[in-house]
């Protein structure tokens, strides 16, 4: 039995989530900035945008995944697939990179069509279905590449979108910034935000109410493969290549950003903001460990030690609020009346 | 005479803010069948949770095999040979029925063998001696109802129950299949096994209980030996109090048919051959027992599970509904039953819980105006009396009643033509019980047709312009207005017929 | 019979996969490769046999993988520091199950989703060992590949210690009652509370399990060659998980068993080299063996639809 102060509560603890992830960048900003001397450059603050560019994208479209309780393994191996797609577009089917963009956005959002489809058509659980499709697209990379082949040699206009600066930003900063800006007000200020929270908070619930249920989910999964599929190209520009093994690991750190940024593994609550600074979090961690020379694998480690803590303190306030219950069940009293949030 | 099996001294329960038992008494002596009695929500089914230990009451005490216990857990209650069966069967649906049952009878250690050849061969013994005709390799998950309850009913008798509670072991059941569980019954009670037995069927417990206990509104109204009953004193009993004055008259004068129902059947959920009217203007209360698929009828029309057979008319017009989506497009609201789950979500404002049901409408392109819904939300707040910090505040932070109120407004926004109402006051305290039912009288004054399912009984008669009871998926008979609390329950028992003076 | 119906229907596809190689491609039978690729999917067997407990007791383990290289490095450097083999075992499986243990006390303890418990631990095992070695192979002292026996004897003894693992195993959880608990837990946990079983514990102590079944999978591996590769057992996670789903164990927990998991882990390995045997490029593998999984769940949720219906 839940207890209402337990809900304003829970408000609050919200919040100042996002407050406490934005005091930790902060530090990590001071910290590292007095520690290396070329963090604090512009030049070093480009290289860490354009290296959370491909993750960030993941990231946001994860979010409203994990706010309808669901999850999505299957987007680093999406995002192989595409890349090594465009690639072949380009080189062997003659399309230029702006035609292999458009299709390979096409194939994303169908590829992601797919998982929604399988999810809300069968009722099978997200978990074992993007698993499926996480071995599924990365083996379609490795054999349309026969697991060698690379794509390289693109011409310096496309290579602009992942290498350049344009109006003092790198390209690819203005992708990710018009794609949160699109995603925070479509999780925060439309009804399909809403239908994304509803359904993670009570998924039933949402059904008796009217809200087309399965319609947003396969939405939400099908924004997922079209967000890869854009991930792909910027990935590809930034290095100059796509071979079958882009984006390994990928989809672990946009699940560690989304849930480092205070949205709930159980779906319901969070934020596109918290999920932009958790981005940012685990970008200038990984940058500036590097910069007061520790090895990669220290930022590795560290993040998978953030995703716990995350986690821990996500269940943190249900578990005191059931102590609580369990205390106030011993005592025999009766129950509180409702606080004011 | 013998000390009591079991003894329960003023138990309290409570939760949240309603109080399901309010310090009841209860004993149980070795070789008898006591049979517990009360309307639905009178405090039973947390009563015998509290036995099965499944449930920790708030005070009182309990005094098995000479100890004084102040809560169970399950495996405690195992231990004092406590063991229940309840309505919902708690099997594993992927194991055997070997399995189940072997399960249940030990307790056995990690370590231990489970010896599959003798198990099989207990399983069939034991059902034999319940009558069930089940092979014991069967999955659970491939039997029916009453085949489920057969095999609970097995274990408990293979885990050498001593105190054994039946919570409505015969309502999916044949007649055959009750006698046969009867004659079990009997023969647990010469074993001097003694039984809790929960039934709205009156005439099973005349045929097999010793004494009965009334529970009303979480209290004990009095235990005493069946022999000096009749059917009239335990209706009684049950309904207890007078249909007071409390209930708003009705002003209304009914208008013309608004959805009219032509042999609705829905195989799935159990429900047949619905024949029946609702008019602009009139509460239609939807009386009956538990399980007597009233529920069902109003998921049926709200499109959750859509109809298989027959004719839903809505202003004369046949249209089918396959989806809440449809339901709404057709001015067809249903505020649920389990408000907690359905009704409101709890972790949202009560703002966006009210507009919940009119996005396409109220968000033109989707696009969420605050301001506009804030607006929205203060309008029901005031009108209907919602008691609630602000619209800004989470559906959780709120009594049963207010949310009760929330689930209304959200409906009502979407200004229905059909209103349904699945026990709308239950749980919830008598100030908030007197608005809603004044709310229901204004809507169906301004021309709203209303379909209330309810198991308050005095609310069924206060409210109703007419009093429809299903009994076991079917429409049992409708009843005028003005019947009494006597008529309404003969009908939903099914013993019209029965009936001598 | 509709309850093995799933488990055989895998050995049917089995047999007919065979069936189709024994004429087109009777090359795949040649005993010595046809020994060697079985035993070097032995330790995945073990492995599977772990996340089919996991599974049904409707968890979720994917850090196998990195259990897997750390119990093997760990092993390997006691093996190279001249320790006695059986100090080497009791290290392998008792790392393997102490880091089963921390994902158990997540999961069971915390009541954390084992998705992410699983993923942040994999992450952070797998980051250690590399921080740690740097890609660098252990090289282990001469006469412990295969345990200083000849080849042959190896490898058929490796074969015969996955096959009594499994055996073992398959034994417990039909004829003991902790496999039935891990049944029960997956079937229904508040129906297994009110029979007296404690769900956490049970929780726990199939993460622990699996752990050290890895750690076992993990020495069973380190014998087979002269050297432990840090990155070994990458993908292993998945590969176990598609054998098991593959095998009939449903993702909702409570359902499946091990000679179905032992038949989908051999349809799934005999795939890659019939796919050589029968002149298909063999990079097709990954791809075939999601289509496998996809395939697998989707006839489970038809099959499941059709059952409700």
């Amino acid at each position: 039995m839940s207890k209402p102060s337990f809900f304003s509560r829970t408000r609050g603890w919200w919040r100042s989530h996002e407050a406490v992830l934005l005091v930790v960048l902060l530090a990590e900003l001071v910290f590292f900035s007095s520690a290396g001397r070329r963090f604090g450059t512009a030049d070093n603050f480009f290289d860490i945008a354009r290296h959370s560019t491909e993750i960030g994208l993941l990231a946001l479209v994860m979010t409203p995944i994990i706010l309808t309780g669901g999850i999505d393994l299957s987007v680093g191996s999406l995002l192989g697939l595409c890349a090594v797609v465009f690639g072949k577009l380009w080189r062997d089917g003659g399309c230029s990179p702006g035609i292999a963009g458009v299709l390979t956005l096409g194939l994303g959002t169908l590829a992601g069509l797919l998982n929604g489809g399988l999810i809300t058509g069968l009722r099978l659980p997200p978990l074992i279905v993007t698993l499926g499709t996480y071995s599924l697209f990365r083996g379609l990379a490795e054999a349309l590449t026969h697991g060698a082949d690379t794509f390289t040699d693109f011409p310096a206009s496309f290579l602009f979108l992942g290498q350049e600066t344009w109006t003092g930003l790198p390209a690819q900063a203005w992708v990710l910034m018009v794609a949160a800006v699109g995603f925070w007000l479509l999780v925060h200020r439309t009804t399909f935000g809403r239908a994304f929270c509803a359904i993670g908070w009570a998924s039933e619930g949402a059904r008796y109410a009217g809200i087309p249920v399965r319609a947003r989910v396969t939405l939400a999964y099908g924004l997922a493969g079209f967000v890869s599929g854009l991930a792909a190209i910027i990935y590809t520009a930034r290095l100059g290549q796509a071979k079958a093994d882009a984006g390994t690991g990928y989809e672990l750190f946009a699940i560690t950003a989304v849930v480092l940024g205070g949205t709930s593994i159980f779906g319901g609550a969070g934020s596109i903001h918290g999920t932009l600074l958790g981005v940012a979090a685990i970008g200038v961690l990984s940058n500036g460990l590097v910069h007061i020379h520790q090895p990669r694998e220290v930022a590795g480690m560290l993040t998978g030690f953030l995703l716990l803590l995350a986690l821990a303190v996500s269940v943190l306030p249900q578990w005191l609020s059931s102590l609580a219950i369990r205390r106030r069940a011993a005592q025999g009293s009766q129950s509180s009346p409702p606080s004011t949030p | 005479m013998e000390p009591p099996l079991l003894q329960l001294n003023h138990i309290l329960k409570s939760f949240g803010a309603v109080r399901a038992l309010k310090g009841v008494s209860f004993s149980l002596r070795p070789g008898e069948v006591h049979a517990l009695l009360g309307e639905n929500g009178a405090g039973k089914s947390t009563l015998i949770k509290v036995i099965a230990g499944a449930h920790s009451p708030d005070g009182g005490e309990i005094v098995i095999g000479g100890e004084r216990l102040s809560h169970l857990t399950p495996r405690l209650a195992r231990h004092h040979g406590i063991a229940c069966i309840y309505q919902q069967p708690a099997l594993f649906p992927d194991l055997t029925v070997a399995e189940n049952i072997a399960l249940g009878v030990q307790q056995p250690k990690f370590h231990q063998r489970m010896r599959w050849g003798r198990q099989t061969l207990q399983a069939r013994e034991l059902l034999k001696r319940v009558g069930a005709k089940i092979d014991p390799n069967a999955e659970v998950r491939s039997l029916s109802m009453p085949e489920q309850q057969l095999v609970e009913i097995a274990k408990a008798l293979g885990a050498g129950a001593r105190i054994l509670i039946m919570d409505e072991p015969t309502a999916s059941l044949t007649r055959q299949e009750v006698e046969l569980l009867l004659a079990v019954v009997r023969d647990l009670r010469t074993q001097g096994v003694g039984i809790i037995y929960i039934s709205h069927r009156l005439e099973e417990i005349f045929a097999v209980a010793d004494r009965v206990t009334v529970l009303r509104d979480g209290e004990s109204v009095g235990t005493e030996p069946v022999a000096g009953m009749d059917e009239a004193t335990l209706i009684q009993r049950m309904v207890g109090r007078q249909v007071s004055a409390i209930y708003p008259p009705s002003e209304s004068e009914p208008g013309p048919v608004v959805l009219a129902l032509r042999g609705v059947t829905c195989r799935a959920s159990g429900v047949r051959d619905i024949d029946l009217d609702v008019r602009a203007g009139e509460v239609v209360g939807l009386s009956g027992l538990v399980g007597a698929g009233r529920t069902e009828l109003a998921r049926i029309l709200f499109g959750i599970t859509p109809a298989d057979a027959g004719e839903i008319q809505l202003f004369g017009k046949a249209v089918r509904i396959q989806s809440p989506q449809a339901a709404v497009e057709h001015g067809i609201a249903y505020v649920p039953e389990d408000r907690r789950k359905h009704g409101v979500i709890l972790d949202m404002p009560i703002a966006a819980n009210l507009t919940m049901a009119v996005w396409p409408t109220f968000f033109p392109g989707a696009w969420l105006r605050p301001e506009a819904e804030r607006l929205h939300a203060l309008e029901f707040i005031r009108d209907l009396g919602i008691k609630t910090p602000g619209p800004q505040a989470l559906g959780g932070a709120l009594s049963g009643g207010n949310q009760q109120k929330v689930a209304l407004g959200r409906w009502l926004a979407i200004r229905p033509r059909l209103l349904i109402l699945d026990e709308p006051t239950q749980g919830v305290d008598v100030g908030a019980k007197a608005e809603i039912h004044r709310i229901i009288r204004r809507l169906a004054k301004e021309g709203l047709a209303v379909l209330m399912i309810s198991s308050d009984l005095p609310e069924v008669l206060g409210m109703s312009d007419r009093i429809a009871v299903m009994r076991e998926g079917a429409l049992a008979g409708v009843l005028p207005g003005g019947a009494s609390a006597h008529e309404v329950m003969r009908v939903a028992l099914g013993q019209t017929q029965r009936e001598a003076a | 019979m509709n309850r093995s119906f799933r488990e055989w229907s895998v050995w049917l596809v089995l047999a007919l996969v065979l069936g189709v190689l024994a004429v087109l491609a009777p090359a795949f039978f040649d005993p010595q490769p046809l020994l060697s690729r079985l035993t070097r999917e032995a330790p995945t067997l073990v492995v599977a046999c772990g996340i089919t407990l996991v599974i049904i007791s409707r968890q979720i383990d994917i850090s196998v993988g990195s259990q897997f290289a750390v119990c093997g490095v760990l092993a390997g450097f006691l093996a190279a520091a001249k320790l006695p083999f059986a100090v080497v075992l009791v290290a392998a499986v008792g790392a393997g199950a102490l880091l089963g243990a921390i994902n158990g006390l997540l999961v069971a303890g915390l009541r954390l989703p084992s998705i992410v418990v699983t993923l942040a631990t994999m992450v952070i095992a797998r980051e250690a060992l590399r921080w740690w070695r740097q890609g660098q192979f252990v090289n282990l002292p001469e006469g412990l590949q295969w345990f200083g026996m000849a080849q042959r004897t190896g490898q058929w003894t490796l074969l015969g210690f996955a096959l009594l693992v499994l055996v073992s195993m398959a034994f417990g959880m039909k004829h003991l009652a902790a496999g039935r608990f891990v049944y029960a837990v997956g079937s229904d946990a508040e129906a297994a509370r009110l029979v007296g079983i404690r769900p956490r514990i049970v929780t726990f102590g199939v993460f622990v399990l699996v752990g050290a079944l890895t750690g076992l999978a993990a020495l069973m591996n380190m014998v087979q060659s002269p050297q432990v590769d840090p990155k070994s057992g990458a993908g292993l996670e998945l590969r176990a998980i598609a054998a098991a789903v593959v095998g009939g164990v449903a993702i909702s927990g409570g359902r499946g068993s091990l000679w179905g998991v032992f038949g989908g882990l051999l349809l799934l390995v005999t795939i890659n080299p019939a796919l050589t045997y029968l002149h298909v490029a063999p990079y097709w593998e990954k791809a075939i063996q999601g289509a496998i999984i996809l395939l697998a769940v989707v006839a489970d949720g038809v099959r499941a639809r059709r059952i409700n219906e």
